[in-house]
């Protein structure tokens, strides 16, 4: 079960409305790399994980999604709380308002309601861990696209926060993943790392040719600019 | 001649390649307060995004510096408690993590004593039912 704090994981107070702002955020709430398809998709999947480093992982990451939920939501609510019904109707939201009013709505950007389709539950330990990584990298990188789009420090404070919390749940996955691997499965890690090191002497062979073939010609450009 | 070492090392290579989120494997912490003021307990995992600074969160009332204080403990022990469901047998973690942990728990109590309950199942709750009376976080209550 689930007990709340009535508290933010992180502060959010905007002064200033800015619908726009508002129509585009909403996509971290209700869109396919949101935070409700990320608390869904981890609290859905732990329940099959072959140990319980991932069914802790993935229960207290799901959890820590549920307070990301209220965050954003709290962002979307301050933007659009104080708006009147002709600035509603110039920024695009008045379809919104048909529906829903002023209420909260899981959307992406463009008004698409929340789908379960957005996460996929395999029973596979490395196929849903492996989604999790893309996950954390795709909502990254909205965040990054939506501090891209405004220029008001109390919207991009907690975007600011929330983009570094999906660097950190990656690399817990990355190494949740790792360690699956080599349980579960040693010899694909063994071909993952002979590649990894065969890759890295390709590039240390490439750079020392690239330098030996570009001696000649730096010498040359040398001697040529000293003539001058 | 051109230094390509110079060019692999230059920060645009570093920041787009794929294992620019990747784990270094050693943790190096920052303190509570700035690893909450980041998002990021983890220095070796920090990854800033172009030129941004995270605000210095500060508070100037005695509630708001509580409040904080007990924001960055209950984030710093959470970080550890991610940290330590892959890692269990970490016995320097582990001690920081009860550490954290007690901090905020007490920072927790403290709180809801001067200022009203953040949970359901405060003891602060046996006079009067205040969960309801007090604000709500979307509200700028308790933030």
């Amino acid at each position: 079960m689930w007990a709340y704090q009535k508290r933010l994981q992180y502060p959010v107070n905007i002064k200033k409305k800015d619908l726009r702002m508002a129509k585009l955020l909403v996509t971290q709430y209700g869109g396919s790399n949101g935070e409700l398809a990320a608390a869904l998709r981890y609290l859905n999947q732990r329940y099959t994980m072959p140990d319980n480093k991932g069914k802790a992982l993935l229960t207290d990451i799901g959890t820590e999604e549920l307070a990301h939920i209220e965050m954003i939501s709290t962002m979307v609510y301050q933007l659009m709380k104080d708006a009147t019904l002709e600035e509603i109707e110039a920024a695009g939201l008045d379809s919104h308002y048909a529906e829903h009013n002023k209420a909260l709505y899981p959307t992406d950007a463009n008004g698409v309601p929340f789908t379960v389709t957005y996460f996929a539950t395999t029973g596979d330990p490395l196929a849903d861990i492996s989604e999790d990584m893309a996950a954390e990298q795709k909502a990254r990188a909205v965040y990054e696209n939506l501090i891209d789009l405004t220029d008001d420090p109390d919207v991009i404070g907690p975007l600011l926060w929330l983009r570094q919390r999906e660097v950190v749940h990656y690399n817990r996955f990355k190494e949740l993943f790792d360690y699956y691997q080599e349980k579960l499965n040693p010899k694909q890690q063994m071909i993952d790392n002979k590649m990894v090191s065969d890759n890295n002497n390709n590039v240390n062979n490439f750079m020392n040719e690239v330098e030996n073939n570009f001696n000649p010609i730096s010498d040359f450009l040398n001697n040529f600019t000293q003539k001058m | 001649m051109y230094n390509y070492n110079n060019y692999l090392q230059n920060d645009y290579v570093r920041n787009t390649t794929p294992n620019s989120m990747m784990n270094n494997n050693q943790p190096n912490l920052y303190t509570p307060q700035e690893g909450y003021d980041k998002g990021n307990l983890f220095a070796n995992l920090y990854q800033p995004y172009k030129n941004y600074q995270p605000p210095t969160l500060k508070s100037r009332t005695e509630k708001g510096k509580l409040f904080l204080e007990l924001s960055r403990y209950a984030f710093a022990a959470h970080e550890l408690n991610l940290y330590l469901d892959i890692h269990p047998d970490d016995a320097t973690m582990l001690a920081l993590f009860n550490d954290y942990r007690v901090r905020a728990n007490n920072l927790m109590m403290e709180y809801e004593k001067k200022y009203g309950p953040l949970t359901v199942s405060s003891d602060d709750l046996s006079s009067s039912f205040l969960w309801e009376k007090e604000e709500w976080p979307w509200e700028g209550g308790a933030n």
